[in-house]
């Protein structure tokens, strides 16, 4: 059997590129000039706020729908009616339609017609593993059971690039753990280019390679996740002693609860440790999330810092 | 920025275009339900209820079989499971269809196998018609007199003539339901309303000519001469013209 891996050329070399995507919807911009290249063979994150435009990204880059400005490729080519890009990507929407007398087994019986590396043995133990009814109507299923469909799809299709868009809602905690646990074992066999968009951050962190952070439509941050870990630190203390610690440093985001003070400082946990300790504060690294928390901001907290501080 | 993303991954060939045509077709059969019992059910439930009608009619009120059955030839019992042809439609596009985007079908292949899927149950409802056509009129009526599928304009046709009438009155059901739905998915609700005010229009106009020209004689005259054969070439002709409008309107749809 062969597999798709996607990886014929240098590595390093994007699966997906955008240039200057735009897709309005009405005067609302879902993507605005959008720049981005994904790595292949990498688990990427797809982070941001509800409506930041992580769905319309994965339904343009799937040809779900068609951008109004700009330019889009995966594995070099127009995604968008290409039957060679389409047969190599799975996307299964957060919010999926299937034909309305389907049942699970339906899905799954159709399922490998459109993925060349289908696994049945695989899909036939995530089916096993996650207790999916096969044999009742999808429209009855609960959230839970609708997402193992999406993730059993996602997994088991093996697709060069892979999208899993909100993937685990109405998951319980177990079923996530068997998630991830069957994610990255397959991924380690079969490497592939794999885009996770959630808000799960902190539980899905430890898996992505990369990250993605998307708001109002435009890339905020497009990094290594290590070094998007690395790139701040969070202090927190005594109100007075946070904001002393802080005068002369690069501040992203603080906050200030009764005497307490917590502050996210652009600045790498290793450099910052010994002076936050000196100054009796206790420091840490920043976790993706409060990454994702502090940089991106609906439009009315925006002021937050650079306005407070002309207001002082 | 300008180095070249990885190219398709080649090793394996993409299926040939027929094939990915076809596999959408399988995909509208895969559950029998819908193209199988559903319309079998509607059918016999209206055939059953055809005969206790004929039953009770001619054994308890006692009206002549002859009478009951040219009364019947007005029946349009053969045509209730057509109606339902309209809802497969629908859920054809608006629920297969964003289905269909999610594995990675394009909607060019995703319209031409379900055109052949529709083409497919057609003909296989035209000659399953014709069959129980036939049945009726050697059973006398299915022993009652009845007359469901020997009715209308079926009544005096050769078998084939009948059955090529079913096989376009089916897909035309299907086709311009499938072209209609096509219009919402592409421009929503206004796109729907459009297009249904667009063909009232020229039907419309078409009255307003045939009018204006005191043609109806020659209209009705013409109809006569091309006889039921001809007229169900009219109406799938009108069916192809949905079928290629269905087509450039898909082209461009997005899921719901």
């Amino acid at each position: 059997m062969t597999h798709l891996t996607g990886t014929p050329g240098p590595a390093g070399r994007p699966a997906v590129r955008t240039r200057r995507l735009t897709k309005r919807y009405g005067s609302l911009k879902a993507l605005d000039s959008l720049d981005l290249t994904l790595p292949a063979d990498r688990i990427t994150g797809l982070l941001g706020r509800n409506g930041a435009g992580k769905t319309t990204l994965m339904q343009v880059l799937t040809g779900q729908i068609f951008p109004d400005d700009g330019e889009v490729e995966v594995f070099g080519e127009r995604p968008a009616e290409n039957p060679r890009v389409l047969a190599r990507e799975s996307f299964i929407a957060e919010a999926q339609k299937y034909p309305v007398t389907f049942h699970p087994r339906h899905v799954l019986a159709v399922a490998p017609w459109f993925y060349q590396n289908w696994d049945e043995d695989l899909a036939g133990s995530l089916v096993k593993q996650f207790g999916l009814p096969m044999d009742r109507p999808i429209s009855k299923l609960s959230r839970g059971e609708r997402s193992m469909v999406g993730i059993i799809i996602g997994l088991a299709a093996r697709a060069p690039l892979t999208f899993f868009d909100e993937p685990y809602l109405g998951l319980d905690a177990v079923a996530r753990r068997e998630f991830y646990d069957v994610l990255l074992a397959d991924y380690a066999e079969h490497p592939r280019t794999i885009v996770i968009s959630t808000h799960l951050i902190d539980e899905i962190s430890p898996l992505l390679e990369h990250i993605v952070v998307i708001d109002h439509g435009r890339v905020l941050i497009d990094s290594e996740a290590d070094a998007a870990r690395g790139s701040a630190t969070m202090v927190s203390g005594p109100a007075e002693a946070v904001e002393r610690f802080i005068e002369s440093r690069p501040v992203l985001a603080r906050h200030r609860i009764g005497r307490l003070g917590r502050a996210t400082i652009g600045a790498a946990y290793d450099t910052l440790a010994p002076a936050a300790q000196q100054a009796g504060l206790s420091a840490e690294p920043i976790t993706l999330q409060q990454l994702l928390i502090d940089r991106t901001t609906s439009p009315g907290s925006r002021t937050e810092p650079s306005d407070q501080g002309a207001l002082s | 920025m300008t180095a070249p993303s990885v190219p398709v991954p080649s090793g394996v060939v993409p299926s040939r275009s027929w094939q990915r045509v076809v596999r959408i077709t399988r995909l509208q059969f895969v559950d029998p339900w819908v193209f199988v019992w559903l319309p079998a059910i509607i059918t016999g439930a209206a055939l059953l209820i055809s005969i206790a009608i004929a039953f009770i009619v001619t054994r308890i009120a006692g009206v002549d079989p002859e009478a009951l059955r040219v009364g019947m030839r007005n029946s349009w019992a053969v045509l209730a499971a057509f109606w339902y042809f309209i809802t497969i439609a629908i859920q054809a596009m608006a629920a297969t269809f964003p289905f269909a985007l999610g594995v990675g079908s394009t909607r060019r292949d995703f319209w031409l196998g379900s055109m052949l899927a529709f083409g497919v149950f057609s003909a296989i409802t035209a000659l399953v018609f014709a069959g129980l056509r036939g049945l009726e009129i050697v059973t006398g009526g299915w022993g009652t007199s009845a007359a469901m599928f020997d009715a209308l304009w079926y009544v005096g046709t050769p078998w084939w003539v009948g059955a090529w009438s079913t096989f376009s009155l089916a897909l035309a059901f299907l086709v311009i339901g499938a072209a209609t739905t096509a219009c919402y998915m592409r421009w929503r609700a206004l796109g729907v309303i459009i297009a249904v005010l667009a063909v009232v229009g020229l039907l419309v106009a078409a009255v307003a000519v045939i009018t204006g020209l005191a043609a109806w004689g020659a209209v009705v005259a013409w109809f006569t001469r091309i006889g039921v054969f001809g007229i169900f070439a009219v109406v799938l002709g009108v069916t192809a013209l949905a079928a290629i409008g269905g087509f450039l309107v898909i082209r461009r749809a997005t899921p719901a």
